[in-house]
């Protein structure tokens, strides 16, 4: 049976890196450390899949989810970032990097699965860099789809070059109870 | 009371990096032999290494057990010693693939190669470095590690062997000093101890059809 043709979606990507995956390597052994990489990628899979993502990928101690729908991001960053509290499977972990980008890609069904290509998908992976332990950085394409409330709580306006792509604006969000932000997806989590 | 002698300067300098495998040569030595097979396909191929290394630049040439580490040097350019090192890895596959056709199966050689440019730490035969381990990395990669790329190509598209992967360095560097080389990025792939996504290119050439692997899509 011929695979289905690419489809031209606008999706939210979300990214997600642990933070030092390596140190807790060294401390931890390789053993413990996989367990815990295994456990994040369990919990990572059905947390997307509750919050009704449209595909999730891994690829080491990160992952890339997309999702159609703006609405079901912030409850999912949310929820991994629930995964850190004390007594929860990965409190051992010292913290997540995350980014969203918003953006126009190709969505194919490949030998592996499902997959998402395009130009937005690098610019995803590399904000995700950018940003800071339990910090999400998202791109200005993003922050305008987002509720106006949210918009008005994130963090300052800055600018980074990316190859091909040329300067990406975005803002700064601590996930932090304290912060506007961070309590206003708490609150639309529970609605 | 005793002074240690001063260490000697480790030179530093910055050198194409080459990492070469023969493909399934573990396997081939296994079914047929070290003594009848094995040895003499690693010393056919440290010859060839010779052969297409010797005007180009090459530094070191040391043994990984089932392959070469290699380095190119160009005393008035570093970018230049990347385009002699991509040269002699194509002409070092053409060579091979002529080769190939004149011996035995059990003796044919199958290789993976990538190419990275970087400053190494130079020991004598032999070089040390982060941007030696990033070339290992580059030449780990296979067909296996797409579907944890971003934006990679098809796996399918991935050829088994013979072919040439390079690093982001490598490719800015042919891609305006050596038009004669096509580029196809493979994706973006987190590497083994290596923070950030890096993108990780394949080359191929007109001139040195080598690849067995079909015709790639450009992303």
């Amino acid at each position: 049976m011929e695979a289905p043709a690419p489809l031209r979606k606008s999706l939210a990507l979300v990214f997600c890196d642990i933070v030092g995956s390596t140190r807790l390597i060294a401390r931890m052994g390789d053993l413990v450390a996989s367990a815990v990489f295994r456990q994040f990628i369990e919990h990572a899979d059905r947390l997307g899949r509750q919050h009704h993502s449209l595909m999730i990928k891994f690829s080491g101690d990160a992952f890339l989810a997309a999702f159609e729908n703006m609405n079901d991001v912030m409850p999912f960053v949310i929820s991994i970032e629930g995964l850190l509290s004390p007594h929860s499977p990965l409190e051992r972990l010292e913290g997540f990097r995350f980014s969203l980008h918003y953006g126009n890609v190709l969505y194919i069904e490949t030998s592996y699965g499902n997959d998402i290509l395009g130009e937005d998908v690098n610019v995803a992976a590399h904000l995700s860099e950018i940003a800071h332990p339990n910090e999400l950085v998202i791109s200005q394409a993003a922050l305008a789809r987002m509720p106006a409330d949210y918009q008005f709580h994130a963090g300052a306006s800055e600018v980074h070059p990316f190859k091909r792509v040329g300067d990406v604006e975005f803002r700064r969000v601590k996930l932090l109870d304290e912060n506007p932000f961070f309590r206003l997806a708490r609150g639309f989590q529970r609605t | 009371m005793a002074t240690s002698a001063p260490e000697p300067m480790l030179e530093i300098v910055t050198e194409a990096i080459v990492v070469i495998d023969l493909v399934e040569s573990t396997l081939t030595s296994n079914l047929f032999g070290w003594y009848a097979v094995g040895r003499q396909s690693l010393r056919d191929l440290r010859a060839l290494i010779g052969e297409v290394g010797q005007i180009r630049g090459l530094r070191c040439v040391r043994s990984t057990g089932d392959g070469y580490l290699l380095t190119f040097y160009d005393p008035q350019s570093a970018e230049m010693a990347a385009i002699r090192a991509v040269e002699a890895v194509f002409e070092l596959l053409g060579l091979i693939s002529v080769r190939n056709r004149e011996v035995s199966e059990e003796r044919a050689l199958n290789l993976r190669c990538a190419v990275h440019l970087g400053e190494v730490d130079v020991i004598p035969n032999d070089r040390e470095g982060p941007h030696i381990s990033m070339a290992f990395r580059l030449e780990e990669i296979s067909r296996a590690s797409l579907p944890a790329a971003l934006n990679p190509i098809p796996p399918e598209q991935f050829p088994l062997q013979n072919y040439v992967l390079c690093s982001e360095e490598v490719a800015g560097i042919l891609s305006r000093r050596a038009a004669h080389w096509e580029l196809v990025s493979i994706g973006l792939l987190k590497l083994k101890g290596f923070p950030g996504w890096r993108e990780v290119f394949r080359i191929t050439s007109e001139e040195h059809p080598t690849d067995l692997g079909g015709r790639m899509r450009a992303l």
